[in-house]
């Protein structure tokens, strides 16, 4: 699992170009959205494009992704179980 | 200054006039429908079944163009039929659009990617610039062309900017409208956003779920007094109120409240010098997203307050026609004025929960209609309403 | 007269706050780039990581005009020819390469011409007219008329500026794209217009577009006649192309010094103002003919 976030951030950084940060700024724990990182919906569209790509699990009512994307926490244990 | 409305004209997937598209109005007959290729079979569209050339052949379109181009020259021809050029008369042409010849340079593109054929050349049409060149020449007129790129709300922004220029003593009489023909690109762009409706849009309604995609275009002719005098061109309407405000919410959304369409329609209101209760239709942006429609409505009844007036989308009829909208609505909003049009806004059932608000279900004619309030927002934030008024 | 209160230009040149463009400027060769200064001081990073150079150089350019006046915009008027081609680009490459239902959107969002002054409003959070124009090598030309008209409206504090940017795909397009020998190259050139006189008395007088010139000569002539000048009153000549128009004045090819790019002629504006301010001159007459017919002239004071 703790594998799986790593990973997951990484991805994270590169698809949402998040240029300035690296795995380590990361917690597993973090508000993505809102405050935290400050991502915006647009971002919400990219996790659905990265989960679609690297884990091919498909997403498709944005609506849905507000629960699944809160943090990496939440999204290594969505992918856990729908992959 | 009164800016006299004297000429209009559009195509859309209702029709490719204004008495085909009446016809549609008033039959409740929409122009969206699955589409027909291996690329739009997925969605549902309002798109024109003109092929380039038969629109070329059809219209006797002399100048070449990419699609957007020359649906701009079908509607801009119309609106400029009976028109003629005159040195005393000083004529610009203002179009909006979005895409511009992206239909050509996407196909060009691939072509470069596969390395299979790729002709420069064809880039030519790519330019929006390019794309109003073409329809002003079309037309015959050089004094000045300009265009506006404020995706959805461009058309309207050409109507505002060329009402401005004759207000400044810098054009008699202009052209002004928008065009966008359906691309991969804008397909694939609003598909990436996922504001798709899977199905038949529907504006206003609670249960609404994205937008349909259109193509089309619309342009009206404005002139100053001192054009109609020598012109003396009967006036249709008056291009009375028009304004442009920024929401600065995020790029692509709208403020919950609808912050920058109540400035918009606040502003546009005092311009045409009229109370809200003074507007006998609303012709709504509407695209059925529920972002916008909420948003939008929040700002009706903000302003409209308990008085507010039939108002419906007509997107439902014609797919969102993106930087054209502005410039069909126009039309249909001129229409309105001359007829005592009210036009449905199809495909409602269920007022939106937080509103309440429900738009005109049906077609009707012969009421008094004086004022027609017609919103157009692009994303940036870009917020443009327009009024037309009776003469 | 429509006044300059400030100027940003960011640019192949060492143009970003010099108090005096002339110093640094050198003429471009093949090989330069832009001269970008240190975004991070003007854009938050969750917003800077998804902007363009087209839109980090507009931006950045518009905010330090910000940082230099005293009160919010009142309007907005910009004028840009192809947009945002890196993004516009991005997106073909993602449309015809992904087999995927699912596509990334932030190059769609960002590739629209109105994502630079959407951009601005957002950043600075302004609520003001907000235009955005694209008519070739005429588009800084058409988006000052604009602003222009919104000071006649009473508007005080008026943003207009000009930007674009190349691409490698540009060259590619090139020779039937943008007709020119100079080198592509990228722009933004953004400022303050008002018609209160501002520090320098440096201003835009007057503004004319030709879409059918046959005769540069005589529309020079009939635009000076206009404002009750010949062209012996002007001090210097900005052109876009290499012909001398007299013996009498100072001319330059300002293609020389922004590389080609059809936002050039707001650059053009930059090196006028700084020109007369540094040489305590009085006119300067920008000319654009960068495509063939289409003619822009600009006239630039200094009381």
């Amino acid at each position: 699992m703790s594998e799986l976030k790593e990973t997951l951030k990484a991805q994270i950084i590169e698809q949402l170009n998040l240029e300035d940060l690296t795995v380590a700024d990361i917690a597993d724990d973090a508000p993505l959205f809102g405050e935290g990182l400050g991502l915006d919906s647009i971002d919400a569209l990219e996790f659905i494009v990265l989960l679609e790509q690297n884990y091919g699990i498909k997403i498709a009512d944005p609506s849905e992704g507000k629960e699944i994307f809160q943090s990496v926490d939440s999204l290594a244990a969505y992918i856990e179980k729908n992959q | 200054m009164k800016i006299h409305v004297t000429g209009y004209g559009l195509i859309s997937s209702i029709g490719t006039n204004a008495e085909e598209s009446i016809e549609s109005l008033r039959n409740l007959q929409t122009g969206i429908e699955r589409g027909k290729s291996e690329a739009t079979k997925a969605y549902n569209l309002g798109a024109i079944h003109l092929s380039n050339d038969e629109l070329k052949k059809r219209f006797d379109l002399k100048t070449d163009g990419s699609r957007t181009a020359l649906l701009g020259m079908v509607a801009a021809k119309q609106a400029f039929e009976g028109h003629e050029l005159s040195e005393n008369i000083r004529t610009g042409l203002i179009s909006g659009t979005s895409v511009g010849g992206m239909d050509i340079s996407e196909v060009e593109y691939k072509k470069y990617l596969d390395q299979d054929g790729h002709n420069p050349e064809n880039y030519k049409h790519h330019s929006s610039g390019t794309s109003s060149d073409q329809i002003a020449n079309e037309l015959g007129i050089s004094h000045f062309v300009n265009t506006i790129s404020t995706a959805c709300s461009s058309a309207a922004n050409a109507l505002m900017m060329g009402a401005r220029m004759i207000n400044n003593g810098m054009l008699d009489r202009v052209v002004v409208g928008g065009t966008d023909s359906l691309t991969l690109f804008t397909i694939s762009g609003f598909k990436s956003l996922m504001i798709f409706d899977e199905d038949w849009c529907r504006p206003f309604d609670d249960s609404r779920k994205g937008l349909n995609l259109g193509e089309g275009a619309g342009y009206i002719v404005i002139e100053s007094e001192k054009s109609l005098e020598i012109s003396k061109k009967q006036p249709l309407a008056l291009l009375s109120g028009y304004s442009n405000a920024s929401d600065a919410f995020h790029q692509t959304a709208s403020s919950p409240d609808g912050h920058g369409a109540k400035l918009s329609m606040t502003e546009a209101l005092r311009v045409a010098n009229i109370k809200p209760d003074e507007i006998d239709y609303i012709n709504a942006h509407g695209t059925a997203t529920p972002n916008n429609d909420l948003s939008e409505s929040q700002a009706i009844q903000s302003i409209f307050k308990d008085r507010i007036p039939p108002f419906s989308s007509t997107k439902s009829y014609t797919g969102h026609t993106l930087a054209a909208s502005g410039g069909i609505e126009a039309v249909f909003a001129i229409l309105a004025l001359q007829n005592g049009y009210l036009y449905p806004n199809l495909n409602f059932k269920t007022p939106i929960s937080e509103t309440g608000l429900v738009p005109q279900t049906t077609f009707e004619e012969g009421k008094e209609i004086r004022h027609v309030l017609s919103n157009s927002f692009g994303f940036g934030g870009n917020n443009s309403t327009i009024i037309l008024s009776a003469t | 007269m429509y006044f300059i209160h400030t100027i940003a230009s960011i640019s192949h040149q060492d143009s970003f706050q010099v108090p005096n463009v002339f110093e640094r400027l050198e003429k471009l060769g093949d090989d330069s780039d832009i001269i970008s200064p240190n975004y991070k001081e003007y854009v938050p990073p969750t917003a800077l990581r998804r902007l363009g150079p087209v839109l980090r150089m507009g931006l950045t350019a518009s905010i330090e005009c910000r940082n230099n006046v005293d009160a919010d915009f009142d309007a907005i008027s910009v004028g840009t020819a192809l947009g945002c081609l890196k993004d516009t680009e991005k997106f073909l490459v993602t449309i015809h390469t992904t087999t995927s239902d699912f596509l990334s959107p932030t190059a769609f969002i960002q590739s629209t011409h109105n994502t630079i002054g959407g951009q601005i409003s957002l950043g600075l959070k302004n609520h003001a007219y907000n235009m955005t124009h694209t008519q070739n090598n005429l588009s800084f030309e058409v988006a000052l008329i604009d602003a222009i008209m919104c000071v006649n409206e009473g508007k005080q504090n008026v943003l207009v500026g000009a930007a674009d940017e190349k691409i490698d795909f540009l060259a590619q397009a090139q020779p039937d794209l943008i007709p020119d020998t100079h080198p592509l190259t990228s722009g933004a050139s953004f400022f303050v217009i008002s018609p209160t006189k501002g520090s320098t008395g440096i201003g835009v007088r007057d503004v004319h577009t030709n879409f059918n010139a046959t005769n540069i000569a005589k529309d020079i002539q009939d635009f000076l006649s206009k404002n009750k000048l010949t062209t012996d009153d002007i001090d210097v000549i900005l052109s876009s192309n290499e012909q001398p128009f007299s013996d009498k004045q100072e001319t330059l090819n300002y293609l020389d010094y922004s590389g080609m790019h059809y936002s050039a002629p707001a650059f053009a504006l930059h090196l006028a103002h700084d020109y007369l301010l540094s040489k305590g001159k009085k006119f300067a007459l920008i000319v654009n003919d960068m495509c063939p017919g289409r003619l822009g002239l600009t006239l630039v004071e200094k009381q």
